[in-house]
C-alpha cells in the first residue's frame, strides 16, 4: 500500500515536470503553429544556468527560479526576432528545420561549456527535507514540483482566459490579419509568446535540475515525452496538456513498477491507441 | 514514357561507367566510403520523394531504414544458409508492410502534426530496438558476416571491398534510377500535382489519400532497402541505425543537396558523408557544425546546393555539367 502511494507521488512529480515542459511547447504550437524542436534544448539551458547560479548561491533555488526564466525569455525573443521571423515566409518546413538546427547548436554549446557528464544539483533549505504523511516519508522537493506546476498552470489559464492580453492572443490565433488591422502589433505578440514559451522551458529546467541532475541527454529525454503529452492531450490544448501529463507521469511511474521491461513502450502504446481512437488527441479540436 | 529526354539516359550511362572505373582509381578506404555514399544516396532519394515531391515532412524516416537494417541482420543470423538476395527481399517485404501500416495510421495528419507523429513513432522503434535485447542485441548491436551472392548458376563472393562496391553500384544504382523513373510515371506525377493543388486533384476524381499512402509505403520500402545494404556494407548494425540521429542525417543530406531536384539529395549524400568523415577526424564538435550548417542553409540557401548550381548554370547559360555521384539527372520539379 505504502509502495503504491510512493509510486503515485513519484508519478505526480514527474507529471508536474512534464506539464511545465509541454505547456510552453503547446502554447507556442497553438499560437504560432510552430513546433519548437529547440524547446527541450532551452529547458536544458535553463537547468545548466541554474546549476551555475546555485553553485554560487549555496543551493538556494529561488534566485534561479527568477533569473533563468528571464535569461531564457531574452534568448527566446532574440531567436524569434532574428531567426524564426526571417524564415516564416518560407513556410512550415523551414521553421521546423530552423528550430531543429538550433536544438543541435544549443546542445553542443552546453556540452562544450559544462562538459559531457552529469552534474548533480543540490538544493538547500527546507526543500531538501522530507515530510511525513500517510505513514510514508516523502521528499518535499517532489511535492514542490507538483505545486509549482499547478501554480504555472493557473497563471497561464488566468492570463489566457481572464485578461485582455489573453483575448488578443486567442484572437491572433484565429485571424492574425484582422487583429493586426485592429491596431495590435501581432509580430510583437508572437515574439512575446515565443519568448514566454522559452521562459517556461527555462523555469521547467530549473525545477528539473535537482530532480534529475543536469546532463546533456536531458533535452532529448524530455522532448519525446513532452511530444507524446501534446499528441495525447491534443495539439495546442492547455487542458489536454494537464490531463495527458498526469496520464503519462503515472504511466511512467507505475510502468516501471509493474512492467519494467515494457516501461518505455507503454507511453507510445498509449499514444498509438489515442491516435487510432481519436486522432486529434483527447482534448484537441478536429482539424 | 517515350518523352523522357534521351540525354537523361546518356547521363545515367556515363555515371554508371564512371562508377565502374572507380575501383581502378580510388584507394581502398575511399572506395569503401564511395560505397557508403551510394547507399546513403538511395536513402536520401527515398526521403526526398516524401519531402520534395509530396511535401510531407517526416521526422521518422530512420524507422524504415533501421527496420530494414535490423531485419537483414536478424534474418542472416537466424536463418542458416540465407542468400544475400533473400535477406534483402525479406527486408523489403517487412518494411513495405510497416510502411503501409504506419502510413495508414499517420497520414491522417498533416504538416507539423505529421512531423511530430513520425518522430514519436521513430522513438517507439528506437525504444523497442534498445529494449528487445535478445533479438536486436540492444546497445551492443549485431555483427554479421556477409553471405555470398547466389545467382542461381554461380555463386559469387562479395567479401572484398571492390566486388561489394560493384554489387552496390549496380543494385543500389539501379534502385535510384528506378526512383527517378517512378517520378515520371503517372503515379509520380500525381504526387507532384497533389502537392501543388490537392483540392483540384480531388475534384478531378483522384483519391489523394490512397496516392499518398502508396507513396509513403514506397519510400519506406526504398529506405528499408538502403538499410539492408547498410547492414551488408558494414557487416554490423547498431541501434544508431534506427535512432533519430539517422533521420537527422538524411534530413540534412536532402536539405543540403536541395529538395527541388531529383539529383540534389544524391549530391547532398556525397557532401554529407565526405564532410562528416573529415570533420569527425578533426573535431568532436561535429553536431555543432551540423546545427550551424542547418541554420545557415535554412536562412540563406533554402533551395540547397542543387538550386545554387541550377541558378549558376542559368547564369552561365550554355554551360552544362553534371554534379554529384550515381545516376543523377537534372530536371525541373
Amino acid at each position: 500500500m505504502n509502495e503504491i502511494a510512493v509510486f503515485f507521488l513519484h508519478g505526480l512529480a514527474y507529471a508536474g515536470l512534464l506539464f511545465l515542459v509541454s505547456a510552453g511547447l503547446t502554447l507556442v504550437f497553438g499560437m504560432m503553429n510552430v513546433l519548437n524542436f529547440a524547446h527541450a534544448a532551452m529547458y536544458m539551458l535553463g537547468a545548466y544556468f541554474s546549476y551555475s547560479i546555485m553553485l554560487r548561491m549555496s543551493g538556494q533555488i529561488w534566485v534561479s527560479l527568477i533569473v533563468c526564466p528571464i535569461l531564457l525569455f531574452i534568448i527566446g525573443a532574440l531567436i524569434e526576432r532574428f531567426l524564426l521571423r526571417k524564415v516564416h515566409a518560407n513556410g512550415h518546413v523551414a521553421e521546423l528545420l530552423l528550430t531543429f538546427g538550433l536544438a543541435y547548436i544549443i546542445t553542443e554549446l552546453v556540452k562544450w561549456y559544462w562538459g559531457n557528464y552529469p552534474l548533480a544539483v543540490n538544493v538547500s533549505g527546507f526543500l531538501n527535507g522530507t515530510v511525513q504523511m500517510m505513514g510514508i516519508t516523502y521528499p518535499i522537493y517532489r511535492i514542490f514540483i507538483f505545486l509549482s506546476a499547478i501554480f504555472v498552470g493557473l497563471v497561464m489559464a488566468f492570463i489566457l482566459y481572464k485578461t485582455r492580453l489573453g483575448i488578443i492572443l486567442r484572437a491572433a490565433v484565429n485571424d492574425s490579419e484582422t487583429v493586426n488591422t485592429l491596431g495590435v502589433n501581432v509580430p510583437l505578440v508572437f515574439m512575446g509568446v515565443f519568448a514566454f514559451g522559452a521562459a517556461l522551458s527555462g523555469f521547467a529546467g530549473v525545477i528539473a535540475g535537482p530532480l534529475l541532475s543536469t546532463f546533456p541527454g536531458m533535452a532529448h529525454d524530455i522532448l519525446l515525452d513532452a511530444f507524446v503529452v501534446i499528441v495525447v492531450g491534443g495539439f495546442g490544448s492547455l487542458g489536454g496538456a494537464v490531463v495527458a501529463s498526469l496520464l503519462i507521469g503515472e504511466l511512467q511511474s507505475f510502468g516501471v513498477l509493474l512492467f519494467p521491461k515494457l516501461s518505455i513502450a507503454l507511453m507510445y502504446m498509449l499514444m498509438a491507441a489515442v491516435l487510432i481512437i481519436k486522432p486529434s488527441g483527447l482534448f484537441g479540436e478536429e482539424q | 514514357m517515350m518523352k523522357l529526354k534521351t540525354n537523361s539516359y546518356v547521363v545515367i550511362i556515363v555515371l554508371f561507367l564512371l562508377g565502374a572505373v572507380m575501383p581502378l582509381v580510388l584507394r581502398r578506404y575511399n572506395l569503401f566510403m564511395l560505397t557508403e555514399i551510394i547507399i546513403f544516396a538511395l536513402y536520401a532519394v527515398s526521403y526526398n520523394l516524401l519531402l520534395g515531391y509530396a511535401g510531407l515532412l517526416s521526422f521518422g524516416h530512420a524507422m524504415f531504414f533501421g527496420l530494414g537494417a535490423f531485419v537483414a541482420a536478424v534474418s542472416i543470423i537466424h536463418i542458416p544458409g540465407l542468400t544475400l538476395v533473400s535477406a534483402v527481399i525479406i527486408s523489403l517485404v517487412i518494411t513495405t508492410i510497416a510502411g503501409f501500416l504506419i502510413g495508414g495510421l499517420l497520414l491522417r495528419h498533416k504538416g507539423a502534426y505529421f512531423a511530430l507523429l513520425t518522430m514519436a513513432f521513430n522513438a517507439l522503434f528506437y525504444a523497442v530496438a534498445t529494449k528487445w535485447h535478445s533479438v536486436t542485441g540492444g546497445d551492443d548491436g549485431l555483427s554479421i558476416s556477409r553471405p555470398e551472392l547466389d545467382l542461381g548458376l554461380a555463386s559469387l563472393s562479395v567479401s572484398s571491398v571492390s566486388s561489394f562496391y560493384y554489387l552496390i553500384l549496380i543494385v543500389v544504382g539501379a534502385s535510384i534510377v528506378f526512383c527517378w523513373y517512378f517520378t515520371h510515371t503517372a503515379m509520380g506525377k500525381t504526387v507532384l500535382l497533389m502537392r501543388e493543388n490537392e483540392e483540384r486533384m480531388k475534384f478531378l476524381g483522384y483519391n489523394t489519400n490512397i496516392s499518398r499512402l502508396i507513396l509513403f509505403t514506397f519510400t519506406g520500402a526504398v529506405a528499408g532497402l538502403a538499410g539492408a545494404f547498410y547492414t551488408l556494407h558494414f557487416q554490423f548494425v547498431s541501434i544508431s541505425a534506427i535512432s533519430i540521429d539517422m533521420t537527422t542525417a538524411v534530413l540534412l543530406m536532402v536539405f543540403v543537396g536541395g529538395t527541388r531536384t531529383f539529383w540534389g539529395p544524391i549530391l547532398g549524400a556525397f557532401v554529407y558523408i565526405i564532410f562528416q568523415n573529415y570533420l569527425s577526424d578533426i573535431t568532436d564538435r561535429w553536431p555543432l557544425f551540423m546545427g550551424l550548417i542547418f541554420v545557415f542553409m535554412v536562412l540563406y540557401v533554402p533551395g540547397g546546393l542543387s538550386q545554387t548550381i541550377v541558378s549558376m548554370r542559368q547564369w552561365f547559360s550554355g554551360r552544362t555539367g553534371t554534379h554529384g555521384n550515381g545516376p543523377a539527372q537534372t530536371e525541373e520539379t
